[in-house]
């Protein structure tokens, strides 16, 4: 038996020793940053640990199961409101507003004069977090059942998702009474602090690790081989849209969890928290930080946003230049990603040096070409 | 004793062009049958068909007596059918290893593969499988790493590995030099030893050397159906191939 291929084979340790000790190291940082941190900074860090996870999300689908949805914000902006909603309501029955009423705000200015019957159950926090997480995943689960089951995807689902993103935003817009329209959810209350933080930290690690955990189970291979060929999939027996809707729904809750999350942390929530605008964002975030290696999306978050923030205060007439300037460059240049990229030039230097892969490319093209080699016209023609 | 699949009467029309006429064949249990018939006669439509890829618009397929006429793909190979295609499909990025793990005969749905192990013994069904094809070596390489020769044999691997209960092949010697069809041809008739296997082929060389019966197709219908010999001397089929020698009869 081929020995050294057999070794290549033995499965990659559930988390290289290298993830766990940086993993560690950076999840320890951003734990002890607040005891000694600016506030303003601690902030940033627990949104972008909710953009972490909704990255996550992004890269589940498209870096392993090649579905591109340019509208998973919906599930992520849906999460929010509901959490949004929730502590609305509750803030309101304490702090009433300049007229008096123990309602929101926007409820009041749109001429209702108490919570909506159907939305008066948000009041109960563990109630909106159950809807926060269950109903983005159903709507994936029916999104998911009338594009995948047709065999819609590629360009077309891409287009499908991007038009769900804007209804869901519009339809926030247009009842205003109920959602807070176009100035969103704000003024309920501050909850960023550094016990919300670590919490947040813990679901970003928790998710990041079942992500890993899909990933490298059977399931996540059989993923990986229904984006390189759905149709093989298909002939061997796998039902490739009930993979698709599995793992569609999986990353909806888990944007739906970075949502709720986001919701409560930052105390407002808008309309562009569900839009197309930052459903793309993410899945640049994810591109830049390398699709496909669950790592990349956290790489790519932090290093994006963080490089924003930066960049806005030092060059502020230019720094979205810059990003697009990112972005462009990562398209075209490092297609792998940072991570990905990172990860190529490390397994080349481990499987050999230059010359050596010169001389196995040498040997792969000797062997097409001898393949290839006119056989298909005989010695001895045959009468038939 | 039942026949391991019997087409009867089956018709396909694709705008408005009808490929597939009325056409019946069966095959026996553990036969080996060529299919031949020039190019637009319908080969590739007919394995379409039995697979699931598309539906039938009249007629009937019934596998070892099942009827198994216009289901889904992934349920025609669970019922024990596995497909070559004549341009190889492989996952590209996946580790030859894994291609042939994907393809073992097992379970196949999300719930039972979410905390899934591959065990001892499918390893070692797939190593198995790795030598049969000649890939061993290279079980570590992404499948976009192999020549056009070697990634037939691993579609032929993958498909060894399926353990099904019919094969069908198309063209699987395409792009091969004489060498690889050769080799081709006795893997083919070894794995035929213990399957039934329907294979459509254009190279008359192989076709010699394997062929038992043979059906040969012509503009969606059943031209003739015989032994080799019986074939070739056959002034139908002599007329439809313009009496032309030749091993390949491709346009």
């Amino acid at each position: 038996m081929a020995k050294s291929a057999q070794n290549k084979i033995q499965r990659q340790p559930f988390l290289p020793l290298w993830v766990i000790v940086i993993g560690s190291g950076v999840a320890a940082a951003i734990a002890l940053y607040p005891l000694f941190g600016k506030a303003y900074i601690v902030a940033l860090l627990g949104k972008f640990l909710c953009y972490a996870i909704f990255a996550l999300s992004i890269d589940l689908i498209w870096g392993f199961a090649g579905i591109l949805s340019l509208g998973q914000a919906v599930y992520f902006g849906t999460g929010a409101y509901f959490v949004a909603l929730s502590l609305k309501i509750s803030y309101a029955t304490e702090h009433p507003t300049r007229y008096g009423g123990n309602i929101p705000d926007f409820m009041e200015w749109n001429g209702l004069t108490e919570v909506p019957g159907f939305m008066q159950p948000l009041i109960h926090l563990p109630f909106a977090v159950a809807c926060a997480l269950i109903i983005p995943t159903l709507l994936a689960f029916i999104f998911g059942v009338i594009t995948f089951k047709r065999h819609i995807y590629g360009v077309y689902c891409a287009v499908i998702t991007l038009a769900e993103s804007i209804i869901l935003q519009d339809f926030i817009i247009e009842y205003q009474a109920y959602t807070g329209g176009f100035n969103g959810i704000t003024d309920f209350g501050h909850y960023s602090s550094t016990y919300f933080l670590w919490f947040i930290l813990a679901i970003t690690v928790l998710c990041f690790l079942v992500g890993r955990l899909l990933t490298h189970s059977r399931v996540g291979t059989i993923l990986k081989s229904v984006r390189d060929n759905d149709v093989r999939a298909e002939f061997l027996g796998y039902n490739v849209a009930n993979y698709r809707i599995f793992v569609f729904c999986f990353s909806a809750f888990l944007a739906a969890t970075a949502g709720a999350m986001y919701g409560a942390w930052v105390g407002l929530v808008s309309f562009l928290d569900t839009g197309p605008v930052f459903s793309i964002e993410a899945v640049i975030w994810t591109a830049v930080g390398g699709r496909g290696t669950i790592i990349g999306a956290f790489v790519g978050t932090f290093l994006v946003n963080g490089a924003a923030f930066f960049l806005s205060g030092v060059l502020a007439d230019f720094w979205q230049l810059i990003m697009g300037g990112l972005f462009i460059f990562v398209v075209l240049v490092m297609r792998d990603g940072i991570v990905g990229t990172l990860a190529k030039w490390l397994r080349r230097r481990r499987d050999g040096t230059i010359s050596q892969m010169v001389e196995e490319s040498d040997r792969q093209a000797a062997d097409r070409q001898r393949d290839f080699q006119s056989g298909g016209g005989t010695k001895e023609p045959e009468e038939i | 004793m039942t026949k391991a699949l019997e087409i009867t009467n089956l018709t396909t029309r694709v705008s408005g062009y009808t490929i597939l006429k009325d056409l019946s064949l069966s095959v026996e249990q553990n036969e080996l049958r060529v299919l031949l018939g020039p190019n637009g006669a319908g080969k590739t439509t007919l394995i379409d068909m039995i697979t699931g890829r598309y539906k039938p618009n009249a007629g009937k397929i019934a596998f070892y007596g099942k009827d198994i006429t216009g289901k889904s793909p992934d349920i025609i190979f669970r019922e024990g059918i596995s497909r070559k295609f004549q341009v190889p499909n492989l996952y590209e990025t996946l580790s030859i290893f894994d291609n042939v793990m994907l393809s073992l005969k097992g379970k196949r749905t999300v719930m039972q593969n979410l905390l899934r192990r591959t065990t001892g013994e499918e390893v070692d069904r797939i190593w198995e499988v790795l030598e049969l094809v000649h890939l061993a070596e290279r079980a570590a390489d992404p499948a976009d790493s192999l020549s056009h020769g070697e990634r037939q044999w691993l579609e032929l691997g993958m498909m060894v590995a399926s353990s099904p209960k019919l094969l069908l092949f198309d063209e699987p010697t395409t792009g091969m030099t004489e060498h690889g069809k050769l080799q081709t041809a006795d893997l083919i008739v070894k794995i035929a030893e213990h399957h039934t296997v329907l294979l459509v082929e254009h190279d008359m060389h192989i076709v010699r050397r394997i062929a038992k019966k043979v059906s040969v197709l012509h503009q969606g219908q059943m031209l003739a159906e015989g032994t080799l010999d019986e074939i070739v001397h056959n002034e139908m089929v002599q007329q439809v191939y313009l009496g032309k020698g030749g091993d390949t009869v491709a346009a």
